[in-house]
């Protein structure tokens, strides 16, 4: 019973993670309409730009802030200097986006190496409570917060600011947001910056989860889309949920039908996609 | 007709000429650049012709590399592994197809992408089938009636002849009333409907056929290398060989085969001389992107313009990597 | 029995309800235009019918078979077929490419993956005798984007009949076009062969009194009056909705 109780919790916290790593992935898919695939770059990005810092006696919280920071900055300039050129066009969009995963990711692996890395626990949360007899690293469940509370935020913003009513025109409508007279080209920056923020912050609390390892970017990359495409483009809601459904599956997929678990994870997709072409959350496609 | 004898002959007297220019290395590149012309035009052919951007063709590939190695410990015809080979790659692209033409244009992507992933963690995960990771070596050896074919020098031939012929095979199909239906379909969907045309019966069969071929590529690639690994499956391979189409020409048949000599070219030159080979590509895209000029197909027909400037107006660049309605090529 | 009876259809988008309680039969052969200032529903009743919008309720029957939940392009092998308000066609390809695309709906060889299209005889005869009877042979292997407007719109016709339908659902026809345009395809609808039975939407009244032998008038979502064309003009409740309360004559 315990056991089941800690895979439970732990694939929440996993769950959590890919959330905040979906969310910024969906919000720039549903607003700017752009398939980022260098977003999972982005988050390997944040993870050793956070290792780094670490390593030079930055302390874990403030590290967790300059990755945030720093990846944001980042995706300023990509945004400004390439993916702007890119709006609308999708197959450029991907030429220019697996060139960016290339680049990130390639450099990534020539300047901290091709050894498996990981970051340690923050001190205050580098302890374990214990479930029934067995031992459960706290970080987890402090992981599991920072979902809650970035779910909780997202929501707060969607439903109740003016930011939140542009972004939510945006996906349904978006010829709308610029007739409203919005700067549609500041909320897109402002769109972008925001999932590379999310994708750098989220990166740095994955290492001490999932270890820093070539070819993490893609394995990301591809749960994140996995979950958009259960959730729905655009989907915050969505997003949530697909991510706790993959995030369980996962781990007691692992545990229980080691070589299927994506084959199950897939499966789920297709049915979902099959009831629901646009995803759980996703707005009908006219 | 008379144009597809044409370029029957025109192809093969390139077949014929290679290795009198190039190396025995060179050769042998050339082969692989065969079989990847071969995948992509399978990806270009629903890129082009259907309006299916797919990330995830390497799937079909590697099911039918997989295939060869498989059924291979048991079967001998190459004929008749090939055919299952086919089979087995069209089946699934078949009903993976009826689920995924359903949805819309980021969602076929990602989709796409997820399963290529799929085929690739089945294949690293079933070990004592696949031998996972390590990947598996290929007993069975091509022979299509003369003997066994070992020698680079015939497997080249023998491979050339066969890309002419796929090539040809396309150019039929894209002239046959499913193409023309098909391409309609991509242009205006609801108006093929509206004609009286079941869409999806269309887009699946462009989906269908284009994943059998890919598994046609995959089967003989396997036959080529006498190894496969879960890699040939990957999404990151997808992404490649889409980029060989995007580079290529989309909306073109020879386009997509042009971009993989070209890609499969610079990637063996450059790893020669350093590691750096996914940094340089990277970069090499985004400068493309940058640049925005179409695609290789589209830089020939400029410098044809540019040669004879007698051509009609009508024969602009498109300034995106859009496909352009062909008239050289098609 | 009726050629299309459309049976208390009604449409709603979220809260809006666009058709109310629409009833409508058209016999073979008919000439029935629909009126309706903008916004009465007309285009809705037409992808109602077609099938191009799910209604909220009632059924559609074309020659007695209840069609209500068939897809567009079962229809058209029913007999049905209909353009569209703004021109729909391929426009990167020449007129003859896109009469053989509309011809081929109905071949059987239509999933044919093997031998050209353009070689079939039979193909190039129908296309011939369109293009000679619509006078515009010489135009055959222009794109469709350089077109006139004019061209264009006989064109989005000519398509929709190629699959020689029992029933032609025009969206207004003439919209978009100058007077001379309009006076030309007026007359070019007059010349449709009497057995296959036309609904137009249509906004010139010119037009509309040209080739009605019914006429509904439609205003906000329902059928208020439905008879001759004298019957419609002199009706005191057409004149004050149509031509009073301050809506101009469409021209």
């Amino acid at each position: 019973m315990d056991i089941i109780l800690v895979q439970l919790i732990t694939g929440i916290a996993y769950g959590m993670l890919y959330f905040m790593i979906a969310a910024g992935l969906t919000i720039i898919l549903g607003v700017m309409n752009v398939v980022n695939l260098s977003h999972g770059a982005l988050f390997m990005l944040g993870s050793y730009l956070a290792f780094t810092f670490i390593n030079n006696g930055i302390n874990f919280w403030f590290a967790l802030l300059l990755s945030a920071i720093s990846v944001g900055i980042f995706g300023i300039i990509l945004e400004k200097v390439l993916i702007k050129r890119v709006y609308g066009k999708v197959l450029e969009q991907v030429l220019l986006t697996f060139g960016l995963m290339l680049v990130i990711a390639d450099s990534v692996k020539w300047i901290w190496g091709t050894e498996m890395q990981t970051i340690p626990a923050p001190a205050m949360l580098d302890m374990s409570i214990p479930i029934g007899d067995m031992a459960f690293p706290v970080f987890r469940l402090f992981v599991v917060f920072v979902g809650c509370l970035l779910a909780v935020l997202l929501w707060y913003l969607e439903a109740k600011t003016r930011i939140g009513a542009i972004i939510r025109a945006g996906v349904d409508d978006r010829a709308m947001v610029g007739s409203l007279g919005i700067n549609v080209g500041a909320v897109f920056t402002g769109v972008f910056i925001f999932g590379a923020a999310l994708a750098g912050l989220s990166g740095v609390l994955g290492g001490p989860l999932l270890g820093m390892y070539t070819g993490m970017d893609s394995e990301i990359l591809v749960t994140s889309l996995i979950v958009v495409v259960i959730g729905g483009l655009g989907s915050w809601k969505g997003s949530f949920i697909g991510a706790l459904i993959i995030g369980v599956l996962e781990i007691f997929g692992k545990v229980w039908f080691p070589s299927l678990s994506m084959l199950i994870v897939f499966l789920i997709m297709m049915v979902i996609l099959i009831i629901r072409p646009q995803g759980l959350f996703g707005r009908e496609v006219a | 007709m008379k144009k597809n004898i044409l370029y029957a002959v025109l192809l093969l007297l390139v077949v014929f000429a290679v290795p009198q220019i190039l190396s025995d290395f060179g050769t042998n590149l050339t082969t692989e650049i065969f079989i990847m012309a071969m995948f992509a035009m399978s990806l270009g052919l629903i890129m082009g012709y259907a309006g299916l951007d797919s990330l995830g063709h390497a799937a079909f590939f590697g099911i039918g590399a997989y295939s060869v190695a498989l059924i291979g410990k048991f079967v001998t015809n190459t004929y008749l592994i090939i055919i299952i080979a086919v089979a087995i790659a069209g089946l699934i692209a078949f009903i993976t197809g009826a689920v995924f033409i359903r949805t819309s244009k980021f969602y076929f992507l990602m989709i796409t992408l997820a399963f290529s992933q799929l085929i690739f963690t089945l294949l690293w995960q079933m070990k004592d089938l696949t031998g996972g990771a390590d990947g598996m070596s290929v007993s069975a050896i091509m022979n299509l009636g003369f003997g066994d074919i070992f020698d680079p020098q015939t497997m080249y031939y023998v491979m050339g002849i066969i890309f002419v012929a796929v090539f040809i095979l396309l150019r039929l199909f894209v002239e046959s009333p499913a193409g023309k239906i098909t391409k309609g379909v991509m242009e205006n969907e609801g108006r093929m409907a509206a004609l009286g045309y079941d869409v999806r019966v269309y887009k699946l069969l462009a989906f269908t056929l284009s994943g059998a071929l890919a598994g046609f590529a995959g089967s003989l690639y396997s036959f080529y290398n006498v190894f496969v690994s879960p890699e040939l499956s990957a999404w990151l391979f997808s992404g490649q060989v889409m980029i060989m189409v995007i580079v290529g020409g989309v909306g073109t048949l020879l386009g997509p085969a042009i971009g993989a000599g070209v890609f499969i070219f610079l990637q063996n030159f450059i790893s020669t001389y350093t590691e750096r080979w996914p940094l340089i590509l990277g970069a090499i895209l985004i400068f493309l992107v940058l640049i925005g000029k179409g695609g290789i197909i589209q830089w020939l027909k400029l410098g044809v313009t540019m040669i004879f400037k007698s051509r009609p107006k009508n024969n602009k660049v498109s300034s995106t990597i859009q496909p352009e309605k062909e008239e050289i090529i098609s | 029995m009726s050629l299309l009876k459309v049976d208390k259809i009604n449409k709603s988008f979220g809260t809006l309800q666009v058709l109310h309680d629409v009833s409508l039969e058209v016999q073979p052969g008919e000439r029935h235009v629909i009126i309706g200032p903008n916004g009465a529903g007309k285009t809705t009743l037409f992808n109602s019918i077609t099938n191009h919008l799910p209604i909220t309720s009632g059924t559609v029957y074309f020659e007695g078979k209840d069609i209500t939940n068939l897809p567009a392009h079962r229809l058209v092998h029913l007999g049905m077929a209909r353009t569209f308000q703004k021109n729909n066609l391929f426009g990167d390809l020449t007129v003859e490419e896109n009469i053989h695309l509309a011809l081929t709906a109905k071949k059987k060889y239509r999933h044919d993956i093997w031998f050209s299209l353009t070689s079939r005889s039979d193909i190039k005869k129908e296309t011939n005798q369109i293009l000679e009877e619509w006078k515009i042979t010489h135009r055959r292997d222009v794109k469709i984007n350089n077109l006139s407007y004019g061209e264009q719109r006989l064109l989005e016709v000519l398509l929709a009949m190629a699959s020689k339908p029992k029933l032609l659902l025009l969206d207004e026809p003439t919209s978009g076009m100058s007077p001379a345009e309009t006076t030309q395809t007026s007359e070019m609808i007059q010349r449709l062969p009497r057995s296959m039975a036309l609904v137009v939407i249509e906004h010139d009244m010119d037009v509309v009194f040209a080739i009605a032998d019914r006429i509904t008038v439609l205003h906000h979502g329902e059928p208020i009056l439905t008879g001759t064309p004298e019957e419609v003009r002199n009706s005191e409740m057409v004149k004050e909705i149509y031509f009073g309360g301050g809506a101009k004559k469409h021209a």
